[in-house]
């Protein structure tokens, strides 16, 4: 059978990132207490890959670079239908910029085995880089595409995927494996059944080190990362901030004095 | 693990979407000028399209000392494999110590690949850059939706990579410069593979937001298609343009380019009014630079009111029509 190889990230709740804060010794960011979901845009990729186990019967593996804290998430993905999760979880993995990153999800799609289309989320809410996808590619030696608005097919060989520029819409045609990211326009993620969740309990979920992958120390990790975060800080933002209320009329008017003793109007 | 000292000048990829050169190469220019001249060294830019060197000869004026221009038929469209095959042996050759890209869906894809290539370091979405004492480069990105700043530094690989917000840097008036148009050898190019099936250009926005003195932001709280209808006329007393945030756009209220925030468009206009708009860090990161924010939202515990200058509590579209009326007053007097 196909297989398609799906990425997923556990990240920080969205809805929680106003309780993020840093510590002001040392700096480092606090995330303690907040819930880990699967980013949603690899949903989107999940869904794709979903689909084309149902129509032509794929088999779709996950994989996932996290901590082992995030197994719990990651079964959300078997919930909504994968088979089975690849996991590399390892201490020396972390503080990996995008390029250890994407080489070592790149040692985890090769120990999935062939795989015929790799789905990834176009990008993390959390660290928004845009950057493991054709990083990814790169490493797997396979052609990639980003901002992916619509994967077409009629025969599960052939794909027509379809990437917004933002000034212009370009559709590919590629026969073979590539690394695709998947934007939220791609398509709808279907939701988790309780069937699945019953059934997720029983698939398989495997947990790699750094070791069982055959990964070289100085690719990974902080190690491998050509980028360091030197420093952390919240913006910082100097606002008048004088607020308003009443009848419409009366605000309008003295937003409109203020605005010209601001020299704006 | 490349020999930093090797490596000299700030390097500028020029986008280009159908034989037009994209804006963000001509600010980033701006700011390779400015690094390149605080350590006494060249700014460059680097096309890859169909081009004349009478094309690309404009960003001379914006602050290259040279264009490299990479120009064949098969380079018109963007392939990635393509692309970063040329930039890869480009850099090889003329060793920049740093190389920006705009953060648009083309850079972004384009930047990482070639990073990766390179074996070097690249950050993301920067929205300041900045020399450090070593000489180096400190990349501002936010993270967390831009509810957290970080500094990114790349101190033993070159180039030092970086993708940057459309509209972070400011645009910098063109001037009468000495520079050249390098043309360089690409040799044999194949056609682009994956195969290009179609290319469909998108029709673009009446006023565009890059660069605006006034900005018109609405969000889901504007409620309507209907009401949506006062920003625009907001926007046209106020000679402004009109931009959204995610759940608006979302809505069908507005298309998709006038995005707002982290993931869309950086504005920095002098005078910036959001309707509706509750003021998560995803957009206020695309508006802090605005020389005066205004905010309306009738919840008083929005966020927006943090960061505004002048906030107004109460339903945008009750007032927006007495804004819109009384400036039509006052501005015609």
């Amino acid at each position: 059978m196909p297989q398609a190889v799906v990425c997923v990230k556990p990240i920080p709740d969205p809805k929680e990132w106003d309780r993020l804060s840093l510590d002001p010794e040392t700096g480092v960011l606090k995330r303690a207490g907040i819930s880990t979901v699967i980013n949603p845009l690899d949903k989107n990729a999940l869904e794709a890959a979903l689909q084309l186990k149902d129509r032509f019967g794929w088999t779709v593996t996950v994989v996932s670079m996290a901590p082992p804290d995030t197994q719990k998430t990651l079964r959300e993905a078997l919930a909504m239908g994968a088979d089975k999760v690849l996991m590399a979880s390892d201490r020396a993995l972390g503080g990996a910029a995008t390029l250890a990153t994407a080489y070592t999800l790149a040692a985890l799609v090769r120990k999935a085995g062939d795989a015929d289309m790799v789905f990834c989320g176009n990008m993390s809410l959390d660290g928004s880089t845009n950057q493991v996808v054709p990083q990814l590619a790169e490493f797997l030696g396979l052609p990639h595409a980003s901002h992916v608005v619509g994967v077409e097919t009629e025969d599960g060989s052939t794909f027509r995927v379809t990437v917004d520029l933002k000034d212009a819409l370009l559709t590919l045609q590629h026969s073979g494996p590539m690394v695709l990211g998947l934007t939220k326009e791609a398509n709808d993620p279907r939701l988790v059944s309780v069937m699945g969740i019953i059934s997720a309990q029983s698939k398989p979920l495997e947990v790699f080190s750094a070791q069982d992958l055959d990964l070289d120390p100085e690719k990974i990790g902080q190690k491998g990362s050509p980028t360091i975060v030197s420093g952390l800080f919240m913006p910082e933002i100097k606002r008048r901030r004088e607020i308003l209320s009443g009848e419409p009329e009366e605000v309008v008017d003295r937003l409109i004095d203020g605005l010209r003793e601001m020299g704006v109007l | 693990m490349a020999n930093v000292s090797d490596y000299s000048g700030f390097w500028v990829f020029a986008e280009q979407i159908n034989g037009k050169i994209a804006d963000v190469g001509r600010e980033l220019l701006g700011k390779a000028r400015e690094l390149a001249d605080s350590k006494g060294v060249e700014a460059a830019a680097v096309v890859v399209g169909d081009l004349t060197e009478d094309e690309v000869k404009e960003l001379i004026s914006y602050g290259a000392d040279k264009v490299y221009l990479l120009s064949h038929p098969n380079l018109k469209l963007y392939s990635s494999l393509t692309y970063t095959r040329l930039l890869e042996d480009l850099v090889n050759k003329e060793k920049p110590e740093a190389f920006l890209f705009g953060a648009g869906p083309l850079g972004a894809d384009l930047a990482p690949r070639v990073a990766a290539r390179l074996n070097t370091g690249l950050s993301a979405h920067c929205v300041d850059l900045k020399l450090n004492e070593e000489g180096g480069l400190d990349q501002v990105v936010p993270g967390f939706g831009g509810s957290l700043m970080a500094t990114i530094v790349c101190p033993n690989h070159r180039p030092q990579m970086a993708t940057v917000m459309p509209g972070a840097m400011k645009m910098p008036e063109p001037k009468e410069r000495e520079g050249e148009v390098v043309r360089v050898d690409v040799g044999e190019v194949p056609s682009p593979s994956p195969e290009i099936v179609e290319f469909k250009p998108k029709e673009r926005s009446a006023v565009a937001l890059d660069g605006a003195d006034v900005v018109i932001a609405g969000g889901w709280g504007i409620g309507s298609e209907e009401n949506w209808k006062l920003l625009e006329e907001l926007a046209e007393v106020l000679g402004g343009a009109v931009g959204a945030t995610r759940p608006a756009i979302d809505e069908g209220w507005a298309p998709e380019d006038v995005m707002i925030g982290q993931s869309g468009k950086t504005v920095h206009p002098k005078l910036y009014i959001g309707a509706g708009i509750s003021g998560v860090m995803h957009h206020v990161v695309g508006i802090q630079d605005s020389e005066v924010i205004v905010a309306i939202n009738k919840d008083p515990k929005a966020q927006i009111f943090e960061v505004c200058d002048f906030g107004i509590v109460g339903d945008a579209t009750k007032v927006l029509p007495v804004l819109i009326s009384k400036l039509k007053e006052k501005l015609g007097e």
